[in-house]
């Protein structure tokens, strides 16, 4: 509360003095849903029926110095699927001081920061997962040269509206080889990590209270090809599940990434292959694994292709980094690899047609680690590849074509297969796989300016879990700022259960407007690689940002 | 409370000055060098950013839209579009193969732990804006299909 007082009057007695200099920014946002009882979907509201997040920032630049702070409020309860520590509570969320000047950069308060990949280390905000898991403490970034930097960081994550019990400390430099040693044909960077949590044992010292984790990277550019290489381990350390600690028994963790592309103008190839053993890292150690993404130190997404539509987002992967040995359920880590492709057709030729055609692919394939399991001793012993059981296979292909001045369109198919378990979580492997493959058409319509219509029809077929669906929307656009849309999921193979929603958004300079009505499928919300599971729910829901 | 009351007062007597800066952040060109915000709009040609991510389907709808037309754009008016990826490291190595397959002719930069993205208050995307002179003159989210028409008829307006 000190630091608070402290901020705040920084940036009052900036802005008396000198109130011709400095500059205000920030924003407002405001994501409201009002849940309603809905006997088709089986939704009973919750109590709390109107719910709403608030995030209002606000920061101050006075050139080398700027501050800020983030007033949030989750009142009376935070929307449906967020981690419970938000509920109910308002308050100042984040604050900094930050000093910047030429080789120089000095931040006091909470920060975000990333190292190489940030499998090491990761903190950031995304409001729609509700994860913010600033560091609150200190950081002091020093670049010396153009070809090298250095971070310096200590504190402690953020949880809800408190911190954890760990602290976090690390280190991270950077150092480009080309560019020190004036090599023009290749470019090559190398960067290396450290992170430790310090987190106190009280009387059981069979645990260590400091866990390390070192990394080493490299990067380089040569003509059309690129790549990286990224490994990390991680000390011996207890392993829990659900707030509990699985045993007293210690287990070290890797991760290894690795990078290879290939692009010039009108191609582009990217494949990835990852490899994780035992690798969560929480800023608590009990906080392994919890479903909401709090306290996470490390940033270990599921690295498949993001798809664009509402029925290729029905069967979704979620990365699987975790050492489970229990009788119910084992497991070790993940092995896969994703692999991307893009290719546009020129204009003029026979396939390019007057504008060109764009078409992109990709295929992703991830096991789980083939191991060993010993239950009694909890002990365990995993393959490097292997043959792990498969828990996630896709591929798809996209074209996407202008055919005329008015008319422009995209088809999309995607064919995946996917574990049980990491559909509806549980252990892995152990029922059934699902399989789908997924059609999408995909056309716009402008009519005149910036008034056009979009539409989209979609199916996915599947044997399995709840069958066929087929999907619509219809949007029309206005204009640049004003546009509304109608779109229907109907589950027609098992629930007959239509998901039907409406809305329609408003958007002129610094603000937007946005609000729908309808009903909202349950199941997994991933952004950025990282999931939240969100309840089936019907309801109204408002979205408001003011920037300034 | 009061501490809120406090920011909202502030906020509604000083907006007024707010409009239009600059923030100072840092970014990543596509070769791993850090490049402050302040270098890539400090130009004297009126400048087009785009917020983006290989994952935002009318982010690339509106990139490709304007790349159809960016060579006039060009001649015209001298207009310079730099497209910043807010891709994270899940999606960040897609960046350099997607923009090549499309063959876009934008100057790309990299926005990894979305520090611009935040400074700018931006919790969509796709985020255009225009800058001229050091100031954001012009500001809109989201992208429906012709608003690349009515974003160059205001360059037009801004050039002469």
């Amino acid at each position: 509360m000190k630091n608070l007082l402290l901020i705040v009057s920084v940036l009052y007695g900036t802005l008396t003095f000198a109130q011709d200099k400095g500059y205000f920014f920030g924003g407002f946002e405001s994501n409201t849903q009002w849940l309603l009882n809905d006997e088709g979907l089986n939704f009973d509201a919750p109590e709390d029926q109107l719910r709403s997040n608030n995030y209002f920032r606000l920061d101050y630049n006075l050139g080398k110095i700027t501050a800020g702070v983030q007033y949030e409020s989750y009142l009376p309860s935070a929307l449906l699927g967020y981690s419970p520590v938000f509920d109910g509570n308002n308050a100042i969320g984040t604050y900094y001081l930050n000093f910047k000047h030429e080789t120089i950069d000095i931040t006091a308060g909470y920060f975000y920061q990333q190292f190489g990949s940030g499998l090491i280390l990761r903190s950031w905000e995304d409001r729609q997962l509700g994860i913010n898991n600033a560091l609150k403490g200190i950081r002091v970034i020093f670049t010396p040269t153009d070809y090298l930097d250095l971070t310096g960081i200590y504190g402690k994550t953020r949880n809800g509206f408190d911190v954890s019990e760990g602290i976090t400390q690390g280190i991270d430099a950077n150092f480009n080889i080309s560019e020190a040693l004036n090599i023009d044909r290749i470019d090559l960077d190398i960067g290396a990590s450290y992170v430790g949590r310090y987190q106190n044992n009280g009387t059981n010292d069979t645990i260590p209270s400091i866990v390390n984790a070192y990394g080493g990277r490299l990067n380089f550019v040569a003509g059309d090809f690129y790549g990286g290489l990224e490994a990390i381990i991680k000390d011996p350390d207890v392993i829990a599940n659900e707030g509990q600690l699985s045993s007293n028994k210690l287990y070290d963790g890797t991760a290894m990434q690795l990078d290879l592309g290939y692009a010039k103008k009108g191609l582009g190839i990217n494949a990835t292959f990852r490899r994780l053993e035992n690798f969560s890292f929480y800023a608590d150690r009990l906080a392994e694994g919890n479903i909401y993404n709090q306290e996470l130190i490390g940033y270990t997404p599921a690295l498949t292709k993001q798809q664009d539509y509402m029925l290729t987002n029905i069967y979704v992967y979620n990365a699987q980094p975790r050492l489970i040995i229990e009788t119910y359920d084992q497991r070790a880590g993940e092995v896969g690899t994703q692999i991307d492709l893009y290719y546009n057709f020129k204009k003029g030729t026979l396939l390019g047609g007057k504008y060109g055609t764009k078409v992109a692919g990709n295929f992703s394939y991830w096991a789980g680690l083939d191991a060993e399991y010993h239950i009694e001793n909890r002990w365990y012993k995993a393959e490097f590849i292997g043959n792990g059981s498969r828990l996630f296979r896709d591929f798809s292909v996209e074209v996407k074509k202008k055919i005329n001045k008015k008319w422009s369109g995209v088809a999309t198919f995607q064919n995946v297969i996917v574990d049980k378990g990491i559909v509806y979580g549980g252990p892995l492997a152990v029922e059934d796989d699902i399989q789908a493959s997924i059609a999408v058409l995909e056309g716009t319509y402008k009519i005149k300016g910036s008034k056009s219509v979009r539409f989209v029809v979609q199916h996915l077929w599947a044997e399995k879990d709840r069958k066929n669906w087929v999907a619509g929307v219809f949007e029309y656009n206005f204009n640049s700022n004003f546009a509304l849309y109608l779109a229907d999921n109907w589950n027609y193979g098992d629930t007959d259960i239509h998901y039907y929603s409406a809305g329609g958004s408003y958007s002129k300079g610094r603000t937007r407007f946005a609000m729908n009505y309808g009903r909202q499928r349950g199941g997994l919300i991933c952004i950025g690689g990282v999931c939240r599971f969100v309840p089936e729910n019907t309801g109204l829901t408002a979205n408001l940002t003011v920037n300034f | 409370m009061n501490k809120i009351i406090i920011l909202f007062c502030l906020l509604t007597t000083i907006s007024v000055f707010s409009q239009g800066n600059i923030p100072n952040v840092d970014l990543k060109t596509m070769e791993g060098k850090t490049i402050s915000f302040h270098e890539v709009t400090d130009q004297n040609n009126i400048v087009i950013i785009s917020l983006w991510a290989t994952w935002c389907v009318p982010c690339i709808k509106e990139l490709d839209a304007i790349s159809y037309v960016y060579e006039e754009w060009q001649e015209e008016t001298g207009v310079e579009l730099i497209a910043i990826s807010v891709d994270d490291s899940r999606t960040v190595k897609r960046v350099k193969s997607l923009i090549n397959g499309k063959g876009w002719d934008y100057q790309i930069l990299l926005d990894t732990n979305n520090d611009l993205k935040r400074a700018l208050g931006a919790s969509t995307v796709p985020l255009t804006i225009v800058v001229k002179d050091n100031e954001i003159v012009l500001r809109h989210s989201g992208y429906s299909p012709g608003s690349e028409d009515e974003l160059y008829e205001k360059i037009k307006e801004l050039t002469l």
